[in-house]
């Protein structure tokens, strides 16, 4: 005991001498601290309704516990596994078009012309800034089978007309395909940055050894933007079961709802619309647990592939 | 490492300390609002005049939540002719809350979640499922006494229509509610949108107005291949839903025969509650309108067009039939004209009946009063005004000398709103000064009301179909705790899972050859019991 009593005071001294030294630091991380707090963790006490029979005028507190009640509830209930499964599937879908943004990316940097490189690139950016309403509006007005633009050309073309938004089949590839020609520009910024970053001196020291542009390509440019490339595979994990679920909600009829009825839309018309708080609060925080799961696994694999990851 | 630490901490205390101070609040919250609403309710009972205006002697002010029809958009309810005068009469100040019906469900499930209360619900079509929940957690307060005491006009219609009470009263014996009623015999409002034909067409083709669904399918067909718009853009049969055709054409094939209040149950031939949806009748008109639509005589995009995109194509002249309002209103004189109104089409097993009738119970719940009310009496003088004759004039009429005249012994509204100046509608002029526009308040009367639903075209309609209309038509029914807790699960599954199929059989994406699977998932997913809860129902209504 006597030993270590120093080097303990020591420490806590250290700390201390930390804290007064950097005080400003500390001061500038405060209004951050305070948002996480307020808006992110005080919130968090209302998570205990999934395990509580809600009422009202009892509050969140005296409301009685019911225990596993509303899990059980989801678990047993008939559209159980189709939601997961349609959760499960359109996640995966958008996940494997995760290096589509790394393909565009690397090729516009290949883009020597500074004027055409800018005009594509506002081009792809562009359609980021449309709201999702308007985006499934527009979807409506060109998927119509009778006046919609793409139905007439396949009619000119002397074939049926395919009714795409009231088929389960169509019903993902609209979606995501939609998503990445809304978003595929504006996720290629962050890897340009990232290329922009490149040691020029590789690629011409890569040049005089007769590399060719797609050597140079794969040898240089990827190795060098693969640690943000693996940060943000992460992140997106993190995202994951997660999916912009006003755009479905739009998207969604009871004619393509067994493709499109997702956990998110689920808790929606059971909290929100008939006002079943607490078991949708099970539903969401059933969700919400799967993402964990998730994000802590893809941490751990590419902690152990790559040497990159979030912690 | 260090700074990682330190916000741990300084994150546990926070957090340990939000927890006590929520649970404090809470508690001293819920406490203070319970005693507090109980302590009103009595004390206000006193305050309130018991028989002719004003309502009460000194000014008193209430919030009301209240949703406001899209027809209403332009108007605030706060400063309008209809409710200062109302104010005027009554000394009783309403605060409206307004909600727009987007965001009605939200609004009011995140009002009652949250436990911030107005004084009162109006017009904002509660569920019979809310009533009970909230009723039996005391933040609806039960009405009986109150209606008893101080509402000689309801309980006066209460007295005539035996069906009102039933259709308000709970299980437990409480009414949370003051109910939207129409007059029993206005039957054309009670309709809402009704079957029209093209009559120019049918006279092109030489045909009469078809009368059973044979002729109706023949008309259809006749129309596509006559093609009068060109180009194959003749749509024969076009609307905003699919339920519309359904639940007309439930009355030709002999299901739905108590109304469709009640979602998927009505009687069977021997008087027992059923669920339609599984029977050979129900089986029989699907693959009607499955034929219809599979040769392409129902719109193909029924299913995802939209309310403006509807009203284009029928000013453009493209639809045979549809189920709607009053067309010369909706489309103009030179379009509207040449609809003519079908009544009930005769089946193949001779069924004709026309089902698609709402009770004269419209909404049970038109005012709801909250535990937050401080003069619940005043309140429900207040809201029974409107189930009287005078109330009733000055709600869809005005004030007569500036919303309306009495010429030759009827109510006429003013010429500035049936001929507005300038590029106003009728309907716009009239929500400058009056709020009836998409909702029913108090009762509506044929005698008391000029809307699209009195139109000469809708009023001939409603008179052609009145022969086919089933005697009984169900009000919602109300159910106990238990029997909410099925309908919320397995009852919601199921009327999803019935809803999606019905679709998917209309439009070919499933089989009808695989209608057994379909009825076989129906019975594992537990339909018996909630067949049985819509019988406890149906039995304790009748017994009321």
């Amino acid at each position: 005991m006597a030993k270590q009593l120093p080097a303990h005071r020591g420490r806590s001294y250290k700390i201390k001498k930390n804290l007064f030294s950097n005080w400003q630091l500390y001061i500038f991380l405060l209004p951050v601290v305070s948002y996480f707090f307020i808006f992110h963790y005080i919130p968090m006490y209302g998570v205990q309704i999934a395990f509580k029979d809600y009422f009202a005028n009892l509050g969140i507190w005296g409301s009685p516990w019911v225990g596993f009640e509303h899990f059980e509830r989801f678990f047993s209930s008939y559209y159980f596994w189709r939601l997961l499964k349609n959760t499960l599937v359109l996640n995966l879908y958008m996940l494997v078009l995760f290096p589509l943004p790394i393909i565009l990316a690397l090729a516009f940097n290949e883009l020597r012309n500074g004027a055409y490189k800018k005009w594509t690139q506002t081009l792809t950016y562009a359609p980021h800034f449309i709201s999702v309403v308007v985006v499934v509006g527009m979807l409506v007005a060109f998927l119509d089978p009778n006046t919609g633009l793409i139905n007439h050309l396949i009619r000119a073309l002397g074939m049926e007309p395919i009714p795409f938004l009231t088929s389960p089949d169509w019903f993902r590839h609209i979606f995501v395909w939609s998503g990445q020609w809304q978003t595929l520009g504006w996720s290629t910024i962050i890897y340009l940055a990232a290329l922009a970053g490149v040691n020029p001196e590789l690629h011409e020291a890569a040049k005089v050894d007769g590399a060719t542009r797609l050597q140079r390509i794969f040898r240089i440019n990827i190795p060098s933007i693969m640690p943000t490339i693996v940060v943000l595979f992460i992140l997106n994990i993190g995202n994951f079961m997660q999916i912009g679920f006003e755009k479905v909600l739009l998207m969604q009829n009871t004619l393509n709802s067994e493709t499109s009825d997702i956990i998110q839309t689920f808790v929606y018309e059971t909290g929100i619309l008939q006002g079943q708080y607490s078991f949708a609060a099970a539903v969401g925080l059933f969700e919400s647990a799967i993402n964990i799961v998730l994000l802590i696994t893809v941490n751990q694999i590419a902690r152990k592939v790559s040497e990159n990851s979030l912690w | 490492m260090k700074v990682k630490r330190l916000l741990l901490i300084l994150l546990l205390i926070g957090f340990v300390t939000a927890l006590s101070a929520c649970n404090n609040d809470d508690e001293g919250g819920g406490d203070g609002g319970d005693s507090g609403g109980g302590d009103d309710a009595t004390a206000a009972s006193e305050d309130v005049n018991e028989s002719g205006m004003p309502i009460v002697d000194e000014e008193q002010e209430l919030t009301f939540f209240a949703n406001k029809p899209a027809q209403n958009e332009d108007n605030d309810w706060n400063d309008i002719l209809i409710w200062n005068e109302y104010r005027d009469q009554t000394n009783i100040n309403v605060n409206w809350d307004l909600v727009s019906p987007d965001a009605l469900e939200e609004n009011r499930n995140l009002a009652l979640g949250s436990g911030d209360l107005p004084d009162a619900f109006f017009l904002s079509q509660l569920t019979s499922s809310d009533l009970l929940r909230y009723g039996g957690q005391d933040v609806f307060l039960p009405l009986n006494d109150l209606i008893e005491q101080y509402a000689p006009n309801l309980t006066a219609l209460m007295e005539e229509d035996p069906s009102i009470r039933k259709a308000l009263t709970f299980p437990d014996g409480n009414i949370y509610s003051m109910p939207a009623l129409i007059e029993e015999d206005f039957l054309s409002l009670r309709l809402s949108a009704r079957p029209w034909v093209n009559e120019d067409w049918l006279d092109e083709l030489g045909m009469e107005i078809p009368e059973t669904t044979g002729e109706f399918y023949e008309y259809l067909k006749a129309v596509k291949e006559l093609d009068p718009v060109g180009g194959g853009k003749t749509i024969p049969y076009g609307g905003t839903q699919i339920q519309e055709l359904v639940q007309w054409l439930a009355g030709s094939f002999g299901v739905m025969n108590q109304g469709p209040s009640n979602m998927n149950y009505d009687l069977d031939a021997s008087g027992e509650v059923r669920n339609f949806a599984i029977t050979d009748e129900y089986k029989q008109m699907l693959e009607y309108i499955n034929k219809l639509y599979e040769e392409g005589l129902i719109d193909q995009s029924i299913f995802t067009i939209e309310w403006g995109q509807f009203l284009a194509n029928a000013s453009d002249n493209l639809y045979g039939s549809m189920i709607f309002y009053d067309p010369i209103e909706l489309f103009g004189e030179d379009i509207g004209s040449q609809y003519s109104s079908v009544a009930a089409l005769e089946g193949p097993e001779g069924h004709q009946t026309y089902n698609k009738l709402s009770s004269s119970v419209w909404d049970p719940a038109n005012l709801v009063i909250t535990s937050e009310n401080s003069n619940p009496a005043a309140t429900v003088r207040w809201m029974d005004h409107f189930y009287s004759d005078e109330g009733a004039e000055l709600y869809y009429m005005g004030v007569e000398g500036e919303t309306f005249e009495i010429e030759d012994g009827e109510a006429v509204y003013k010429d500035h709103i049936l001929n507005p100046e300038g590029d106003i509608t009728f309907e716009q002029a009239l929500a400058k000064q009056l709020t009836w526009l998409g909702s029913i308040n108090g009762i509506i009367k044929a005698d008391y009301f000029q809307g699209g639903e009195t139109a000469p075209q809708s009023m001939e309609a409603a008179e052609k179909i009145e022969p086919f209309v089933p005697e009984e038509i169900w009000p919602r029914f109300t159910f106990t705790d238990e029997e909410n807790i099925v309908l919320q699960s397995t009852g919601q599954d199921i009327n999803n899972y019935i809803e999606e199929m019905r679709d998917k059989f209309i439009t070919g994406d499933e089989d009808l050859a695989n209608w057994d699977n379909y009825v076989d998932t129906l019975n594992q997913m537990g339909l018996e019991e909630v067949v049985e809860v819509h019988q406890n129902a149906y039995n304790r209504y009748t017994e009321n």
